[in-house]
């Protein structure tokens, strides 16, 4: 879903996604066991039933994309939104390799950048010292446990 | 002066193991339930005995505890400092799930308590005794609804071998699985099903109470205190246990894992293991070493064959 | 009275100093940890209740008691102000709560939160203690069949949470539906949709999916606008409730009450559900139905009163029969036997002065709560001046922390990921976010106890209406289909004339 597409287009696209996930209901149900034992509605009956309706929907999102009736989204500015989408996909690739607080602050830091704020070390910087302090209360006064990375070792436990 | 600190670290960190080492536990579940509670519990008294001086407990739920075996067996190979918790419902998951990670994955390294199962049936139920309920089983199996926990798991094994034993076909039960304990027990209140299975401490108090009607507990012997039968007695050889376990990391040379067995067994004679265990209402069933191993490989055979006789496992 | 004199030994023991700073100590402490988003009520009680060890039974219970109301309470905050609720009781909260907040009205709707928290948390608590073995009684009556009944009729309702457009509204729900497929089928074992990944197996956590939505979402969608609004950030008028605002919330406060108590009371009922039902509620029974949707104070009052209400009704089973029906009770319940309180039938017997003790304990937490909170209106709203790079840097770090906190799998975090991005699509073409995660919540529900129902009756379908309960459930959701039907008709309805346009 390209922010710059027209709402026509984007009902199409909304509907075929509607579809293919009725298609993977349909295909998983099918490879399911059949029996529904005392109840007779099995596991896969369900999903069918829910297959079927997101296939209606579908139907009824490409007549109303034919009328143009969804909204027209405001134009986007795409920047922010890679900013932050880069942030967290950091997040989740550093997170077990350098931790909680740094992949933290790459994520604040980013975020923030997506949101206008410059330069982005000093943004970073300021989701160290957040992090650090989320770690020092959750992890170790809370004992929620949070993946330490070396800077966690070192602080806390060197 | 980085250096320095690094330095008292790594002295720090070569001169302690040398007297006890810290643990890390995952429960491979969420927080409030038993395997939790069963490393929460080992946490607090290895720490207060000083078997290890830091005992860290992190959960990873899913899957009946799979998902958090699975990662163990990756993520701590060799790692002498690393422990699981786990239990007779990973036993039924690993099988169920098709989980590629088994125990066989890690290092059992003793049994540590366990719990009974109970059958029990809504005290205004004209089911008297466990001869009654097979009664009504074999008559028609579909007329008698069994309430217990999640499907594959210790509950609907019971009602499986139960089944089997009585020379009922184990997949004609009509076993109705409720999400946690407390569904499956307002079922049983509410006179919604005709019989109930859980753990004996789970239905404790209710059968007190005489809300309910304890038909039958599922360990070997009868129970101190408990004033009912044994499936054995009552003509069906059917002996089931709820034990909770300790593993250990895998690729651990021998004098590591015998270290670790040291420790455990530490903490299984310390006194105030025996209070936590009295205080949660837990039966000590410690065993270790090949007793364990032996008992682990019997357990996941006969599993196996009741899984299959309900129909969970191809 | 007997009871009427144990409630107030209990008071009186409660009312030592050094128990009323416990009491405030668990109040800010819950309310803390609660309002961040990503961290609902169970993680909250979980993360603080060691916090409670070592203190003597009285200071703990009291401390435990402000922990539970104050995470409880805590999430209605981000939700309002941030339309980041942090768990799912709170999430219809966001819907009327959060446009208050864009219209600069965020002060009164926290006041209405918190003051129908209170009332609430008052009502049911002195319910909970006086007729909890009667109302239990009644809960268990009802099986898998009236709780299917119930389902039903909250899918009915639901509508209510679709906004302006119902095919759109419907989309999103079975969007949220379909997701609710995944994992382990609750009665058979059958993996559904986990594509061998386990940590798909126990199904896509609710939080995730709210927190992901709504929060990582909202923040994508304010950061691509080119001309950022200014109306979130300027407070217009007092952060205090108006007499009007008074006038059309206390009726809220007190239907959300008398739908969160029983339902909150029922083995498989759950705040989450009383929240959905108690804003259908208000959207049904208000004279100005055309702010709904726009920032109506009913939308905000009643649900939180219901997820309060709902909350102090969780305790109904938890201790009358021992039996914890949500995640949070099952952590209360390991708490209770820390100083050794049994919950069960003869709770109320064998542990008589502490459980009275406890609901002393909840009632002073109650007020605490609401001592604390109206003042700290005024500077939650402060939480809007903070610059927006850093505001929403901080939303994205809490709100990852909950998932990192609880399962720090990478399968989760690209979830997190993904269903973020879906939020931002879904904001970008109009479609509701709230009726994911009721699918999401509802879904397994629904099926399970119909499954459940005829599994029991051997695949005997009238069972379902064969209990009084059940047959008045379904028949009152027959008519919710029907009569806006009829209403169409008359050339009124909105919602069913637009499913009929759309396929027209």
């Amino acid at each position: 879903m390209s922010p710059e597409r027209r709402p026509r287009g984007a009902a199409f696209v909304i509907a075929a996604g509607l579809a293919g996930l009725a298609a993977l209901l349909l295909v998983d149900a099918a490879g399911l066991k059949q029996d529904g034992g005392y109840a007779g509605v099995g596991p896969g009956d369900v999903p069918r039933i829910i297959a079927y309706g997101l296939l209606v929907l579908s139907v009824l999102t490409v007549m109303s994309g034919l009328r143009g009736d969804l909204p027209k989204p405001p134009r986007q500015a795409p920047a922010p939104v890679f900013w932050i989408l880069g942030g967290l996909g950091l997040q989740l690739a550093l997170l077990h390799v350098a931790g909680f607080v740094i992949s933290g602050a790459i994520l604040f830091g980013m975020t923030a950048r997506g949101f206008g704020q410059t330069p982005l070390w000093k943004a970073v910087a300021v989701g160290m010292v957040l992090a650090l302090v989320i770690y020092g209360v959750f992890d170790r006064i809370l004992q929620l446990n949070l993946p330490a990375g070396p800077l966690e070792r070192l602080i806390f436990r060197g | 002066m980085k250096h320095a600190i690094l330095g008292v670290a790594f002295a720090a960190a070569l001169a302690v193991p040398a007297f006890a080492q810290d643990y890390t536990i995952m429960a491979p579940a969420n927080p409030g339930g038993g395997w939790d509670g069963t490393a929460r519990a080992m946490q607090e008294v290895m720490q207060a005995e000083g078997i290890a001086p830091s005992v860290e407990v992190i959960n990873v739920p899913g899957a009946g505890g799979t998902v958090g075996l699975a990662q163990f067996a990756a993520d701590s190979a060799g790692d002498p400092t690393k422990l699981i918790v786990g239990g007779y419902v990973m036993v039924g998951a690993i099988l169920t799930n098709a989980s590629p990670v088994t125990l066989k994955d890690v290092t059992p390294i003793a049994r540590l308590t366990g719990d009974t199962q109970a059958i029990v049936v809504p005290a205004a139920s004209d089911i008297q005794t466990l001869g009654d309920l097979v009664e009504k089983l074999k008559a028609d199996p579909g007329a008698v609804s069994w309430a217990g926990g999640s499907a594959g798991g210790t509950d609907h094994i019971t009602v499986g071998l139960l089944a089997k034993a009585a020379g009922v076909d184990p997949t004609k039960i009509n076993y109705v699985a409720f999400s946690g304990g407390g569904e499956a027990m307002a079922a049983i209140l509410g006179n919604q099903v005709t019989a109930g299975v859980s753990s004996v401490g789970e239905f404790a108090e209710q059968v007190k109470a005489g809300t309910m009607r304890l038909l039958a507990v599922s360990s070997a012997e009868r129970l101190p205190g408990i004033d009912a039968p044994t499936i054995k007695e009552a003509g069906f050889d059917v002996v089931v246990e709820n034990w909770r376990m300790v593993a250990a990391a895998p690729g651990l040379t021998p004098e590591q894992v015998a270290k670790i067995s040291a420790d455990i067994e530490k903490l299984n004679a310390s006194a105030g293991w025996t209070k936590m265990l009295a205080d949660k209402g837990w039966t000590n069933t410690y065993l270790a070493g090949d007793a364990f191993a032996a008992q682990l490989e019997a357990d996941t055979a006969a599993t196996e064959g009741v899984l299959r006789d309900i129909g969970l496992v191809k | 009275m007997e009871s009427f004199s144990l409630l107030m030994q209990g008071l009186a023991a409660a009312m030592d100093p050094m128990i009323l700073l416990y009491a405030l100590i668990g109040v800010t402490l819950g309310t803390a940890v609660g309002v961040l988003p990503g961290i609902g009520p169970a993680l909250t009680v979980a993360l603080l209740l060691p916090v409670t060890y070592g203190l003597d039974p009285a200071g703990s219970l009291i401390m435990f008691a402000g922990i539970y109301y104050g995470g409880m309470y805590g999430g209605s905050t981000t939700s309002i102000l941030l339309n980041t609720p942090g768990e799912s009781a709170s999430i219809v909260t966001a819907i009327e709560g959060n446009q208050m907040a864009r219209q600069g009205r965020g002060g009164p709707a926290l006041a209405t939160a918190a003051i129908g928290s209170f009332v609430a948390g008052l009502i049911a608590t002195l319910l909970l203690a006086f007729l909890a073995p009667q109302v239990v009684k009644l809960a268990l009556t009802l099986g898998p069949r009236e709780y299917f009944a119930l389902m039903v009729l909250a899918f009915v309702t639901v509508s209510a949470t679709f906004g302006d457009s119902a095919l759109r509204g419907l989309t999103s729900l079975f969007i949220g539906l379909a997701l609710a497929c995944v994992g382990i089928d609750g009665l058979t074992g059958a993996a559904r949709l986990t594509y061998g990944v386990p940590q798909l197996m126990d199904g896509i956590e609710t939080t995730t999916l709210a927190v992901a939505l709504f929060a990582i979402g909202e923040a994508l969608a304010v950061a691509a606008m080119l001309t950022p609004s200014d109306g979130m950030h300027s407070v217009k008028g007092s952060v205090r409730m108006t007499g009007q605002d008074w006038r059309r919330s206390w009726k809220a406060w007190l239907r959300g009450t008398f739908i969160g108590f029983p339902i909150g009371s029922m083995p498989a009922g759950g705040a989450d559900v009383a929240s959905f039902l108690s804003y259908a509620a208000e959207r049904k029974l208000t004279k100005h139905p055309e702010e709904f949707g726009k920032g109506a104070i009913e939308g905000v009052a009643g649900p939180e009163a219901a997820n309060n209400a709902a909350a102090a009704g969780t305790l109904v089973p938890l201790l009358t029969l021992g039996l914890p029906t949500t995640a949070t009770a099952a952590i209360m319940l390991a708490g209770f036997q820390q100083f050794g309180l049994q919950p069960g039938p003869l709770l109320f017997v064998m542990n008589a002065e502490l459980v009275w003790t406890l609901i002393a304990s909840l009632l002073i937490a109650n007020l605490m709560l609401v001592v604390l909170n109206l003042p700290l209106i005024g500077l939650w709203i402060k939480l809007l001046s903070i610059p927006r790079p850093w505001l929403y840097g901080g939303i994205l770090l809490f709100a990852t922390l909950g998932t990192i906190g609880v399962n720090p799998s990478p399968v989760e975090l690209g979830m997190l990921i993904l269903f973020g991005l879906m939020g931002y699509g879904m904001r970008l073409y109009g479609y509701p976010i709230a009726p994911v995660v009721v699918g999401l919540i509802l879904g397994p529900m629904a099926e399970q106890q119909l499954r459940r129902a005829l599994a029991i009756a051997q695949g005997d379908w009238t069972t379902l209406v064969s209990t009084p309960v059940s047959a008045t459930l379904l028949g009152i959701s027959a008519i919710f289909l029907v009569v806006p039907m009829l209403m169409r008709r008359r050339g009124r309805g909105q919602v069913l004339s637009q499913v009929a346009g759309d396929a027209d």
